[in-house]
């Protein structure tokens, strides 16, 4: 844990190593791991015994931008840190109580929560021909919304075979933004899809915004949220 | 709305199919049957484990999923560390997401029924 000590803000520069994520499990599982230390190895996260597995390994992130520092990728790239890797529904919730909330987050933060393997960055491979869905938020309602997307995304509610990549919380100044990232921006089919799910389980009113953006044209403008496709 | 019919991939059919079961009273009485019945289906995508939003709440306040993680790296203000320990002792913590487990009859841990709201 000492290596996340000084992590306390942006200037840390490195330790983005992502393999020397060193998370555990349940004291009694039954797993083969060895718990020594890495030597930037990475650990396969397994549920416990007696855990409900989930479909997919998920890793948590947080990161955070000194709004008056710019913005690109080598920087972003620091600035965001693996929090813990879940493979259960027991581990998901022992990592998830012990985060803040979205809502008492300060300042210009993100939580992500993304499938094991994948970065939250639009350079991923995984990421690099998709977009995401962007439903924005007036303060107060961040972590309300923010815990139902992540159970509907656990639960496999979403019924597009491999194509969601994860699921982003965005704290601003005025407003928050929720964020669900899939594969395959020109799948329509996909996008239909995630869409019509976040309606039903954010149970969203039926005249919200939802706007959908393809990384690409993120990287292109540099932006996350500007410039987007409006769908009402 | 949905649109009418999508294509579907051909695929051999998948020699398991996990069931998700929540209750032991879903459980079927005699071996020869499978939980959810013996008709074999799939899912988009192939056979998934899925897990409503009930099921998931639920599975909060069981004594394994209440444990701190190990190596939660300390981040402050993000985290809390590991060994603030909270008992089930009903604290009066606020900002952490465990404090919602606690309260019976705390609305987020209810019915699926969610309410309207404006956004």
């Amino acid at each position: 844990m000492n290596q996340f000590d000084h992590l306390k803000d942006d200037d840390s520069g490195d330790h983005e190593d992502p393999v020397a994520n060193r998370e555990e499990k349940s004291d009694t599982d039954s797993s083969s791991l060895n718990n020594n230390n890495n030597n930037g190895r990475r650990k396969t996260i397994s549920p416990g015994v007696g855990e409900h597995p989930l479909q997919y390994n998920y890793t948590f992130w947080y990161s955070r931008r000194t709004p008056s520092r710019p913005a690109n990728t080598q920087s972003y790239e620091q600035n965001i840190r693996q929090i813990g890797t879940v493979a259960s529904v027991e581990q998901f919730w022992r990592f998830y109580s012990h985060l803040v909330r979205p809502g008492d987050l300060t300042g210009h933060s993100d939580f992500h929560l993304f499938k094991e393997g994948i970065k939250p960055m639009w350079e991923d491979e995984a990421n690099k021909n998709g977009g995401k869905w962007i439903i924005r938020l007036r303060k107060g309602l961040a972590s309300r919304f923010w815990e139902n997307i992540i159970l509907a995304m656990l639960g496999e509610q979403f019924m597009v075979g491999e194509e969601i990549c994860g699921v982003v919380v965005s704290i601003r100044f005025q407003e928050d933004i929720l964020s669900i990232w899939n594969k395959t921006a020109n799948d329509q089919v996909t996008t239909s899809r995630i869409r019509d799910t976040l309606r039903r389980v954010l149970n969203l009113p039926p005249n919200t915004i939802m706007e959908y953006k393809t990384h690409n044209d993120s990287l292109k403008d540099n932006s996350s949220f500007r410039n987007t496709k409006i769908t009402l | 709305m949905s649109t009418g019919c999508q294509k579907t991939t051909s695929r051999a059919i998948p020699t398991t199919r996990r069931v998700t079961i929540n209750d032991a009273a879903h459980m079927p009485h005699d071996y020869s049957t499978t939980p959810g019945g013996t008709l074999f289906s799939t899912t988009p995508g192939g056979t998934r484990i899925i897990y409503d939003r009930k099921f998931l709440l639920d599975c909060r306040s069981s004594p394994v999923a209440r444990t701190p993680p190990r190596c939660l790296p300390n981040i402050p203000g993000v985290t809390s560390p590991p060994s603030a320990h909270n008992d089930k002792a009903h604290p009066p913590q606020q900002i952490l997401n465990n404090n919602n487990c606690t309260a019976p009859t705390d609305k987020t841990a209810g019915e699926d029924a969610q309410f309207e709201m404006d956004i």
